[in-house]
């Protein structure tokens, strides 16, 4: 948008009119000869330009940026509960400060909506809090990204995809939700690859791996009520993980013949969790989730059956950085997950035969679910609770 | 008319980093008891026995802990009860960062300690303990790899790190 430069008064030039109007002008204008211009335009800075000087800097995962202009991060700090310069968190490995302007600055640079910035915070809390072990995650020659669960309504209101491609592409709140917390784990935490992230290979879900539960079409209880929330509650989880790997099975019938496919792909020699047992991802599709609850299956039949049969030999388990302990060994074998509370389940995606699991990082970070609160704590039941223009 | 363009600011996404400064222990200049501290990753438990035949007969209390994890508050207890506690292995991102951690929790409580990291590692130990307040952390590196070694290979290059060991130590 444009606009005049000065205000009138402050930076009056000293000409008068009448002098102006009388003088000889050869370009018949007749305007001041005292600035270097009459007429100043604000412009928003080259999209690519600024990508290419951020990237240089390696303030970006490689991918072009909007470039996050005052106007813009304004847009995002008017949907925050706190003060822009509040610290909300201190992120490891470089323990910077994350403050909701430099979670907007990123959000903005990632294609968020200005509506995102409440998750934004509430995703950023969640990962600093101790049982997740940031330092580890953000620092692990293990191809780790950081999943990110929206759950409840305001995953609706702000349009994020339970359906069919749930897990990408083609959803602006899937995709840049996700993003944006990778470009603050790099800018903010210093995860920067081969610097802060030592990430042997990295991996396609660093750059964004974020989705929401298709609760329409699941046969059993959202997944924020089985972490204890309410119904009517919004909430974000993290969850330290590995890209998701698909489970074909379009044949079975039965509940524990799917549930053999979902346990023998995941039961694995080269995962984490084979020899630090620990937290297993299950995103199951709602046929495939169907198919199991027919039967009369809940969640936490699911949830025992995975746990109990997600078994290798520890012979082949104890190969991992860490020593597999004895405590995990019975008759020979390790299960992958502690319990069947590590296995976490939620119903997602479209029509179709497929499951995806993610292993975690064994037993060294655990999930956090955050109920997303105003600053009151009570619940939000819609981001424009946080509007502050309201 | 003249019309001048210019082109908005763009904000900085970097987090603001506020230091703090811990200070490093010194070393005794005399001690009896050591732990050895053992995060399990392969071959960390040879070169701190290779290092521990260099340490005469002094009490050594050999503790495992977590890799890519903080260790458990008793084991940093347990570990803080020696005069000087040597940690091992830095050789990955998320175990370096446990190791150096874990060192800096000792340093607080006033135990001297002595890192191992690999050399690919120790430039991320070392700007990692710089952000944690204790830049001059004591690292001493091995030369990567270790893991995926024998434990001949191991031992061979535990051994050529003997002699700072015993420079830092002051031991003859």
């Amino acid at each position: 948008m444009a606009k005049k430069d000065t205000p009138i008064i402050s930076n009056a030039c000293g000409c008068l009119i009448d002098d102006i109007m009388q003088k000889p002008d050869r370009e018949g204008d007749h305007l001041c000869s005292a600035s270097e211009s009459d007429m100043e335009f604000f412009v928003d800075p080259d999209p690519e330009k600024t990508s290419v000087d951020f990237y240089q800097r390696r303030l970006t995962d490689g991918l072009p940026i909007i470039p996050p202009t005052r106007e813009r991060v304004d847009r995002f700090l008017n949907y925050s509960a706190h003060g822009p310069d509040d610290v909300l968190a201190t992120l490891p490995p470089k323990m910077g400060q994350a403050t909701p302007e430099k979670i907007a600055i990123n959000s903005v640079m990632a294609g968020c909506r200005p509506g995102f910035q409440p998750v934004m915070e509430h995703v950023i809390q969640a990962i600093s809090q101790d049982k997740f072990n940031l330092t580890g995650v953000n620092a692990t020659t293990h191809p780790l990204s950081i999943c990110t669960i929206v759950n409840g309504p305001l995953s609706k209101e702000l349009g994020l995809n339970p359906g069919a491609g749930s897990l990408g592409p083609g959803n602006m709140g899937n995709a840049t939700i996700g993003r944006s917390l990778r470009l603050c784990l790099i800018n903010i935490a210093g995860a920067v690859p081969g610097i802060g992230d030592h990430a042997t290979h990295g991996s396609p879900a660093k750059y964004s791996y974020c989705f929401t539960e298709n609760e329409y079409d699941s046969p059993w209880d959202p997944f924020r009520v089985e972490m204890g929330c309410r119904k009517d509650a919004s909430t974000v989880t993290v969850l330290a993980a590995e890209a998701p790997h698909n489970v074909n099975d379009h044949r079975s019938q039965k509940a524990e013949e799917l549930l053999d496919t979902i346990v023998h792909t995941a039961a694995t020699a080269g995962c984490n969790n084979s020899h630090v047992p620990g937290e297993l991802l299950v995103i199951m599709s709602p046929e495939h989730a169907k198919t199991i609850s027919r039967e009369g299956w809940d969640k936490e039949d699911v949830k025992n059956y995975v746990h109990e049969n997600s078994v290798l030999p520890a012979s082949l388990g104890d190969r991992g950085g860490r020593k597999l302990d004895d405590e995990w060994i019975i008759g020979g074998n390790v299960r992958i997950t502690r319990s069947p509370s590590d296995v976490l389940l939620i119903v997602s995606g479209g029509p179709g035969r497929h499951t995806m699991i993610s292993h975690g990082f064994g037993n060294g970070s655990l999930s956090v679910t955050l109920p997303i609160t105003l600053n009151d704590g009570s619940l939000s039941y819609s981001v424009e609770d946080f509007k502050k223009d309201n | 008319m003249r019309v001048k363009l210019t082109e908005k600011d763009v904000l900085n996404p970097l987090g603001k980093v506020n230091g703090k400064d811990i200070s490093l222990n010194p070393l005794p200049y005399d001690f009896d008891r050591v732990s050895m501290v053992d995060n399990t990753k392969p071959g960390a438990d040879i070169i701190l026995k290779v290092l521990s035949e260099s340490l005469g007969n002094r009490k050594l209390q050999w503790l495992h802990k977590p890799a890519g994890a903080p260790a458990t508050d008793f084991q940093i207890q347990k570990a803080a009860s020696a005069d000087l506690a040597i940690l091992a292995l830095g050789d990955c991102g998320s175990c370096t960062s446990w190791v150096v951690l874990d060192a800096i929790r000792l340093e607080e409580r006033g135990i001297p300690t002595i890192s191992l990291c690999s050399d690919h590692f120790a430039p991320f130990a070392r700007e990692l303990a710089k952000s944690h307040g204790l830049s001059d952390l004591r690292i001493l590196e091995v030369k990567h790899p270790i893991a995926g070694l024998s434990v001949e290979e191991v031992k061979e290059k535990a051994s050529r790190i003997v002699p700072s060991f015993l420079y830092l130590l002051q031991l003859p």
